[in-house]
């Protein structure tokens, strides 16, 4: 149907579509032809060289261990971040005193600048006087090097996001856990459900369009996640965090590689978008429940 | 099967009282209709016998089990949802096996259960779809068949056709009485339809405010409502109510309200009427007829309803007559009114029926 406001949405509409190509497209193309190219720095005449770049990158170990450190990284954020963000919502969905506040409280972090909370972990976990050293020490657990092994710091650095990134989720579910209307509840009460089956029968099916979504944007969120892990390891140490966002910004800001460092970034939204369909293929967005 | 007991039933939220002390028995097999207006607590009666709402006093018991503390799935209730609260993501035949399943019912019994109450309904061609692609009556019917598939001790309905259009209503209304006929089993059944209420149930509980105003066979509570509330609710169009009081005329007991002077001769509670006691006169619209003689009336409107006509009449107090409609009445007529001494009805002061009807 035509309205006098139809100039309003076609404005809107190609607006946004001009904005979208502009600062999306373009630097998209841009990095595709970059990688296409090799080039010692960004003032200088770059050279075409077809596949050269990728080929040369998929050769270093480097690159392969970015990739499984990636994973690693996203796949351990994801699942901790939903699992305890669904757990929270839970909790905050039953009635109890002081629940709008605490409500308010959980969802703090995700409020915080990267920068202030990534200082400070780094105070927390200072390797003399950090509140977690100090409570580690007290607790007979010996001096954790939170950032200074391979190990710990992957764990640090998911524990960091982890907290982070939780009360999206938490909101999120949340936001769910109150439009499920109450008679499921009670018809599985009647029909005989427990706590569990009452989770996994009504709660689970129920979140799932929330949870769709939710797994989607934290997934493709974690997987390009780039400042919280440069403030805290700047991807050391020994390339322990060193994902593939970290390994393209070093290969084409501290290395000058930009044609090696636009090929590793190039890869990386070509997996991620080939992950982002299959996964849009076995859970598509629902429209409707 | 068992019987539903009530004792002395008692649910209070932060200081209200939304159900007072109700006392009701539900024999094996009985159909009993808790009706009353939206508030009067019968939901919540239903839902704490269900176990869905935890009693403030009183003790439920299903057969000869003290049912009050335990847990819905203890209680081997069945539960009809206004809202059909089937499970979305399941498909039908998903929703009605859910129950067994849940109660570690074995698979053969499962399938034969559920085949049996989908013959039962008709809805043996919806098994394999999600409650989404049903209509409004096909949800409801597989909710019955949820409920039925269990064979509860008792089945409860929290006015289960109140969100289906007029004419399915009526064809699920026979439906759940031709169902009860089949299984025998009791039901208790929530509605603020009287219709609904008058038309299943082997006795009705008419509640008001919390409180159980009359407990009895329909066409008794119709015949004698226990007070003015009762006499008001059940019926439609309402009866008529006119406050007055009794006067002799020639020693003979005659109701006096302004220039509305009625005859009670014959009336049903004519005995124990004293002169210038105060009365409140009810009498219902299908029992004032219109006649050659009588109390005088001025027809002020006319609504035609199809075979009947409902005719709002000024007779010194405001009434409503539902008459025939080929009684030829039209607005602005002055017509002759009859009422039958034996249909009329009779209250205290306090609303209560005197002579101590009903109850």
């Amino acid at each position: 149907m035509r309205s006098r406001y139809d100039w309003v949405i076609w404005t809107f509409f190609w607006g946004g579509l001009a904005l979208t190509a502009l600062f999306v497209g373009g630097p998209v193309l841009n990095a595709i032809w970059l990688s296409l190219h090799q080039a010692s720095s960004f003032i200088a005449e770059p050279k075409f060289v077809g596949l050269g770049n990728y080929a040369r990158v998929v050769q270093e170990p480097e690159f392969w261990s970015a990739m499984a450190n990636g994973l690693i990284y996203a796949l351990s954020a994801i699942v901790l971040q939903v699992v305890i963000g669904i757990a929270f919502a839970m909790v905050l969905n039953q009635p109890f005193f002081g629940q709008r506040l605490v409500r308010g409280l959980a969802t703090l972090p995700y409020l915080l600048p990267t920068v202030v909370v990534a200082l400070t972990f780094q105070w927390l976990a200072d390797g003399s006087v950090g509140l977690l050293t100090v409570i580690a020490r007290d607790l007979g657990l010996g001096t954790i090097p939170w950032f200074e092994q391979p190990a710990t710091a992957r764990a640090s650095v998911i524990l960091a996001s982890v907290w982070l990134w939780t009360p999206f989720v938490t909101i999120c579910v949340l936001a769910g856990l109150q439009s499920i209307p109450p008679a499921l509840y009670e018809a599985a009460k009647v029909d005989g459900a427990g706590p569990v089956s009452i989770f996994f029968h009504v709660t689970l099916p129920q979140l799932k369009p929330v949870l769709t979504v939710v797994v989607l944007l934290r997934a493709i969120w974690m997987f390009n996640k780039f400042d919280v892990i440069w403030l805290l390891t700047k991807g050391g140490p020994l390339g322990a965090t060193e994902h593939l966002p970290i390994l393209a910004y070093k290969r084409a800001f501290s290395l000058f590689d930009v044609g090696g460092g636009a090929a590793v970034a190039t890869v990386s939204f070509l997996i991620l978008m080939a992950a982002v369909s299959t996964y849009l293929w076995m859970f598509p967005l629902e429209e409707k429940r | 099967m068992a019987s539903v007991t009530l004792e002395g039933v008692t649910k209070s939220f932060a200081g209200l009282t939304v159900v007072q002390s109700v006392d009701l028995a539900i024999a094996e097999g009985e159909f009993m209709v808790l009706v009353g207006p939206s508030g009067c607590g019968k939901s919540t009666t239903l839902r704490m016998i269900a176990g869905l709402e935890e009693t403030s006093g009183g003790t439920i018991r299903i057969g000869a089990r003290d049912v009050t503390q335990l847990e819905p799935r203890e209680r081997n209730i069945a539960m009809v949802f206004q809202n059909y609260a089937l499970y979305p993501h399941k498909s039908v035949r998903e929703n009605l096996a859910f129950g067994l399943k849940m109660r570690g019912t074995g698979k053969a019994e499962i399938e034969q259960r559920v085949a049996r109450a989908a013959a039962m309904l008709k809805i043996e061609p919806l098994l394999a779809r999600k409650p989404r692609q049903l209509s409004g009556g096909q949800m409801q019917r597989v909710a019955l068949g949820r409920a039925l598939v269990r064979e509860p001790d008792v089945f409860l309905f929290d006015e289960p056709l109140s969100n289906l259009d007029a004419k399915m209503r009526v064809h699920m209304r026979d439906e759940i009485a031709r169902l009860h006929r089949e299984v025998g089993t009791a039901m208790i059944y929530v509605t603020h339809d009287q219709v609904e209420a008058m038309t299943l149930g082997d006795r009705i509980c008419v509640m008001k405010d919390g409180v159980v105003q009359q407990v009895g066979r329909p066409l008794d509570v119709y015949d004698r409502p226990a007070n003015t509330f009762v006499a008001g609710f059940i019926g439609s169009p309402e009866m008529n109510f006119a406050d007055g009081e009794i006067a002799s005329e020639d020693g003979r007991p005659v109701f006096r309200s302004g220039p509305l002077a009625l005859p009670l001769d014959g009336a049903r509670q004519g005995a124990a009427l004293e002169p210038g006691q105060p009365v409140t006169l009810g009498i219902r619209p299908e029992h004032l007829t219109v006649a050659a003689t009588g109390l005088p009336a001025r027809v002020l409107h006319v609504e035609r309803m199809g075979a009947e006509s409902v005719l709002q009449l000024d007779a010194g107090v405001g009434l409503r007559a539902l008459v025939d409609r080929d009684d030829g009445v039209e607005e602005g007529d002055t017509i002759h009114l009859a009422a039958p001494a034996n249909r009329l009805h009779l209250f205290g002061r306090d609303g209560l029926a005197l002579g101590g009807a009903g109850r």
